[in-house]
């Protein structure tokens, strides 16, 4: 965010030209910093408002100058103008506003990453807007390359606005404050009053008493300067910096990271391969030899319900007893797995996430040997009573290949002739299922889920679906074999995860958290003190102050403390007789003319010298012209020697 | 003043442009999706098969890498060891009962076994996830007259990372006679695709 | 550990107590409004430019913001001494007007602590019904956390009425130490609303929590969240207000006939309410940005990522970003004023989408935290 103006636009580039040429307008020192933070002001939107009047006189001017220069920019000068666009709080806004509407779809519609499912069910109700949907990567909408785009842009808007200020801002610590401008009335606080002592050990005084508060100092011939505050400053870049480490850790998983589910029957145990998972989405860097070869056995899940009342067969805990080992081969330890207490192991993280049943079934065929003896795990297709469906494929079985298709019932009742289940816990479990023969369309290779069953190929059998309590079997016509429901488990479903910009990004939000609060916090403000000799022989001491980034308010009270505590220091008083009243003091104020020593302050009052204290107005050297610009923003439309100062003193 | 209107409006104009084609830009850099690994994640819930690409990686004599020193209970019981087969080429076949391209390549397979059994060629096979009923039952469907290794708990996977994990089943690795793995399949194989490699592999022409 | 249905009952009463009281404080405050006299001190021509002067020597524009306006603290005092509106483009025209020259600046008075309680009987009583009212609240929520044995906000209706209390205690706070007793009516106004929605329609009685909500970082991100929702809905009544009296000095600048004219005179100018809206989200925002981050970290420990693009993690996304902006508009010139606050109210409305739509309408895997 330079203040370098050239090879900006024609009237940019004039303005410039026309500043340093001394005419009047707001010169602006380029070594100045910019201070600004969530309610300052930044340069390129200062521009507008401070070099108003002058872009007035050159716009007049334009059409001589672009004469002269041609009025072209090079490729430098519109990439340059270009990034300073990029770079300025506009863009920045639209950008923010950008990036939450983007967001938006992501919400409403399903998104593939989250639940497939419902992306399928949106095909199926939505079959002529779903593909132009995906083609717009709206069910994928935080991977879309556009969505992408505009954080980048974002981002590098916010690394190009925030990095020349970081430096900076390191370079402004360490100069002094600037000087005391010339006329401190016309800062936004100001107060004066008079003192007896001489003005140097007055200054000394105030010099000594802001010390004190903490203010760096800079003193001058009869002046002191004082400047405090840039925590605000190192607030606001670590908030930022901050965003820009917390995209950094997110990118560091991104590519290093990686996800998984992994569905384990009690009894079952696995190991992290990307075989052994049911459902692996690797980082962008990650292969098969990066992940942490530990394993997991499940040894035992328990679920305890709610038994009575309202919130009868709500879960109330769950706890899933596992046994695992760090590496192939390693020392086994046991673990009580369970939500909002996952594992660690060697960096990764293993979530229990889910559970349900997987009734156990043996299936023999026509040749009478056991073609299929293994839990089945049923997925729940409601809470409250948890029934499952699920599906059994014997593609082995001879002389056909058989298929069943049914629900698991964890507490079968019967409900006006309608199966269903009251209570999650299997209290009373029955299986009921519909028999298919055929193809199951496996050998072709086409991959398949191996929760659905294609029965395209296949005939149903005619076996009625009757309810099998544990132990019963079907058995199937034309000697095609015989089903035996033996019992059932439980499984559990575990997220797997690895992320390596877990802890970085932790540590960014947490510095930005703190950014954010220090740079709301603390406000970067400066006093200026004045003394010199009066015309009845006091002295005559002005203070003011000025702040940026105070639409919150509250300096005034500040500075109020601080005037009234140089005052008590210096026994002041109020301002000195002899001043021309007519000039100074405007004619309908109605204030009675504070001539001769202030009145004392009426008892009680808390704080007394602050009120009767009224400030000087050198308000007759002023043209009145230069007294609608000083009702804009500071630092515009002043002399030339007065200016820079006070321009430096307002410009950050 | 129109002169500064306009100036502000191009500004903003040329804002939004300028937003648009950088936007472009990042849409190149940004769409490669995933990295060699994700082509193998699976298309569907459920368990993790190949959802169609194949790959086929051949190494020359010299830079092949050390197989693990396999060992393990076949599903018939007996013992098995990588080691002891040094001086044969082996075929190793990650495969499953319930994966369907496994189910696609196991004739092939089963043929090229009989094909090369009176050459230094043992075909044996691991079965990923699986119990015995289901894999002796595939065996017969199939007429798979090679032995497998049961590994219901992945530890056989495990043994691989070291050197050449399988990324997806089915998978194949080819062994040459020394104990280095001379070339993996990713994805179904093909009866000649397989048998030009083994071949290869055998004849110990690079 | 079974609920204590008592206790629980005790809480439902005491928050039906709650609406009654204010309502009845609201009735309190409009009463001020249509009847509440306004002491008029000697001399108030003479204390003006004095008060007033430590600012801005020409006046506010709404809509481009304002420079540096007089403490806000002395202006609502103004509202309530003078009886009409506190003006610093009023009050200061005189003197800058008539020599062409700024007002004197004065150093501003310091609130003196005796007059931070109103004058008004009727707001004396309003402010104390309040209070009285929220006392109601905080123990209706403290028995509904004693009668289930967890801390009080694991659903909807748990929720509304926390946040609700967090918005009269902000309104309370602001009283006190802003004098913005004025608020008081229309803070209460939706807050009752809410209430008796939440009441008649939302309530789910006491009860457990799933497994997955079995964890103190419930007390962190959703007490985090609570408050900032609860500051937040100040800001947000305040920056209402803020574009009706800024309408209404628009008008009344323009020579047009106001004719909300009554009751604006009695509320502070424009930029005394834009400062306070603008405290209130300065407050509110970093919190916002803490129940975030604690909620980051909860789901990274529950369910195995920091941020899984949920609905109601985009949408706390959105209205953060949204919030962002209004930040930044603040410092933008051009922005800062009107545009500055309609930004606000679409956070805001951002804010309640989240809260009531997607628990309603998306069901992502927060949805256990919403309607039961």
């Amino acid at each position: 965010m330079t203040q370098d103006l050239a090879g900006g636009d024609p009237v940019t580039e004039l303005k410039e030209r026309a500043r340093t040429e001394g005419t009047v307008s707001a010169s602006v020192p380029s070594s100045s910093v910019a201070v600004a933070g969530p309610g300052d002001i930044r340069p390129g939107a200062r521009e507008t408002g401070a070099g108003e009047s002058a872009e007035r006189e050159l716009a007049a001017r334009v059409p001589a100058a672009t004469a002269g220069t041609g009025g072209r920019l090079g490729a430098v000068g519109w990439l340059r103008w270009g990034w300073r666009q990029l770079t300025s709080m506009r863009t920045a806004l639209v950008l923010l506003f950008l990036l939450a509407l983007a967001s938006i779809p992501g919400s409403v519609l399903p998104q593939t990453g989250i639940d497939p499912a419902a992306v399928s069910q949106y095909y199926a109700s939505h079959p002529g807007l779903a593909p132009v949907l995906a083609r717009l990567s709206l069910f994928d909408v935080f991977g879309a390359p556009w969505f992408a785009a505009i954080y980048l842009l974002l981002f590098t808007s916010l690394a190009g606005c925030v990095v020349p200020r970081a430096f900076r801002m390191a370079r402004s610590v360490r100069q002094p404050p600037p000087s005391a401008p010339r006329r401190l009335g016309r800062l936004p606080q100001a107060a004066s009053f008079g003192t007896a002592a001489d003005p140097e050990p007055a200054l000394e005084s105030a010099a000594r008493l802001l010390a004190r508060k903490r203010f760096r100092l800079r003193t001058g011939d009869g002046w002191v300067s004082a400047e405090k505050g840039y925590l605000h400053e190192v607030g606001n870049l670590l908030f930022h910096l901050a965003l820009l480490g917390l995209l950094g850790s997110v990118a560091l998983g991104g590519l290093f990271g990686y996800k998984a589910n992994r569905l384990l029957v009690a009894g079952q145990g696995f190991a992290n391969t990307p075989t052994a998972l049911d459902v692996f989405r690797p980082g962008r860097l990650v292969s098969p030899a990066d992940l942490q070869p530990f394993s997991v056995r499940l040894e035992r899940f328990t679920a305890s319900y709610i038994t009575s009342g309202v919130q009868r067969g709500q879960p109330s805990w769950f706890s899933a007893a596992i046994q695992y080992s760090a590496s192939y081969g390693g020392p086994e330890h046991s673990y009580d797995l369970r939500v909002n207490h996952p594992l660690i192991v060697d960096g990764v993280q293993v979530f229990l996430i889910g559970h349900g049943y997987a009734p156990v079934f043996k299936v023999t065929d026509r040749t009478g040997r056991v073609v299929f003896d293994q839990p089945v795990p049923f997925i729940p297709i409601e809470q409250s009573g948890l029934t499952s469906a699920g599906v059994i494929k014997v593609p082995d079985a001879s002389p056909e290949q058989l298929g069943f298709a049914g629900v698991f019932l964890p507490t079968a009742v019967d409900v006006s002739g309608r199966l269903a289940s009251a209570f999650p816990a299997a209290l009373f479990p029955r299986v009921s299922l519909v028999s298919y023969a055929g193809n199951l369309g496996l050998d072709s290779g086409q991959a398949q889920s191996v929760y659905s069953l294609d029965t395209s190929a296949m005939h149903r059998l005619a076996v009625p679906p009757v309810p099998l309590a544990p132990g019963q079997s079907i058995t199937l016509p034309n000697g095609l074999g015989k089903l035996t429901f033996t019992g059932y488990q439980q499984w559990i479903s575990l997220a797997i995860t690895y992320d390596p910009g877990q802890t970085p990004a932790l540590i960014s939000a947490l510095a930005a958290l703190a950014g954010l609060i220090l740079s709301f916090l603390v406000r970067r403000r400066r006093m200026f003190v004045r003394a010199y000799p009066g015309h009845d022989g006091r002295t005559v001491v002005e203070v003011a102050g000025l702040t940026r980034s105070d639409a919150a308010g509250g300096f005034e009270t500040e500075f109020a403390e601080l005037a009234s505590e140089i005052v008590h220091v210096l026994d002041g008083s109020a301002v000195v007789a002899g001043q021309p009243a007519t000039t100074s003091r405007s004619a309908g104020d109605g204030l009675p003319a504070p001539a001769g020593d202030g009145r004392p302050a009426p008892a009680g009052d808390r704080r007394p010298a602050v009120e009767q204290l009224a400030a000087e107005r050198s308000a007759a050297e002023q043209p009145a012209a230069e007294q609608s610009a000083a009702e804009q923003p500071l630092g515009a439309g002043q002399p030339a020697a007065d200016e820079a100062a006070l321009a430096q003193a307002e410009g950050e | 003043m129109t002169r500064l209107k306009r100036s502000a409006r191009q500004a903003a104009a040329a804002r939004v442009i300028r937003a648009v084609l950088v936007g472009s830009a990042m849409l190149a850099a940004t769409s490669c999706s995933g990295g060699a690994l994700a082509q193998y994640t699976p298309v569907s819930s459920g368990k993790s098969f190949v959802g169609g690409s194949y790959s086929s990686t051949y190494y020359r004599p010299g830079s092949r890498p050390a197989a693990p020193a396999l060992t393990g209970a076949l599903l018939t019981g007996q013992q098995f060891s990588l080691t002891a087969d040094r001086g044969s080429v082996v075929v190793l076949n990650f495969w499953a009962s319930w994966c369907a391209p496994c189910r696609r390549e196991a004739p092939a397979l089963a043929a090229l076994a009989r094909y090369f059994q009176r050459n230094p060629v043992r075909f044996v096979g691991i079965d990923s996830r699986d119990t015995v009923p289901s894999a002796e039952a595939f065996q017969r469907t199939f007429g798979v007259g090679y032995p497998s290794l049961n590994d219901p708990n992945d530890e056989i996977a495990l043994a691989f990372r070291g050197t050449l994990p399988p990324p997806a089943i089915p998978s194949t690795l080819l062994i040459d006679s020394t104990g280095h793995v001379a070339a993996m399949i990713v994805g179904g194989v093909s009866y000649s695709g397989l048998k030009a490699l083994i071949v290869k592999v055998l004849g110990g022409r690079s | 550990m079974p609920v204590n249905s008592g206790v629980a009952q005790a809480s439902n009463a005491l928050l039906v107590l709650t609406i009654v009281v204010y309502a009845l404080a609201m009735l309190a405050y409009a009463g001020d409004f249509a009847f509440g006299k306004r002491k008029t001190p000697a001399p108030v021509p003479a204390r003006l430019p004095e008060l007033v002067g430590a600012g801005a020597p020409a006046g506010f524009d709404a809509d481009a913001g304002h420079t540096f306006p007089a403490d806000p603290s002395d202006l609502s005092e103004l509202a309530d001494l003078s009886g009409r509106a506190a003006d610093p483009a009023g009050a200061a025209g005189p003197s800058a007007g008539a020599a062409g020259l700024p007002a004197l600046p004065g150093l501003p008075a310091l609130p003196d602590r005796r007059s931070r309680w109103p004058a008004s009987a009727w707001l004396r009583y309003a402010f104390l019904l309040t209070c009285a009212g929220l006392a109601a609240q905080a123990g209706a929520i403290l028995t509904r956390g004693l009668a289930e044995h967890r801390v009080p906000w694991g659903n909807m209706f748990e929720f509304i009425a926390a946040i609700t209390c967090v918005a009269v205690l902000m309104l309370t706070v602001a009283a006190v130490r802003f004098r913005a007793y004025y608020m008081g009516l229309f803070v209460l106004l939706p807050v009752v609303l809410a209430l008796a929605v939440d009441v008649v329609v939302i309530y789910t009685p006491a009860g457990e929590v799933v497994p997955a909500l079995q964890s103190y970082w419930l007390a962190i991100h959703v007490t985090g969240m609570l408050v900032s929702i609860g500051m937040f809905i100040f800001g947000a009544v305040v920056t209402v207000l803020f574009l009706l009296v800024a309408r209404h000095e628009r008008r009344v600048a323009a020579g047009l006939e106001s004719r909300s004219a009554g009751i604006m005179v009695q509320l502070p100018g424009s930029s005394v309410l834009d400062r306070l809206s603008y405290r209130a989200i300065l407050f509110a925002f970093p919190a916002w940005t803490f129940a975030v981050i604690a909620g980051a970290i909860w789901a990274d420990h529950a369910w195995g990522r920091y941020w899984g693009w949920d609905p109601k993690e985009t949408w706390s996304f959105i209205t953060w970003l949204v919030y962002a902006a209004f930040l930044h508009a603040r410092a933008t010139a051009g922005w800062r004023g009107r545009r500055a606050a309609y930004i606000q109210l679409t956070g805001f409305a951002c804010l309640i989408f989240n809260l009531v739509g997607v628990n309603l309408w998306i069901s992502g895997l927060h949805s256990y935290a919403g309607l039961g």
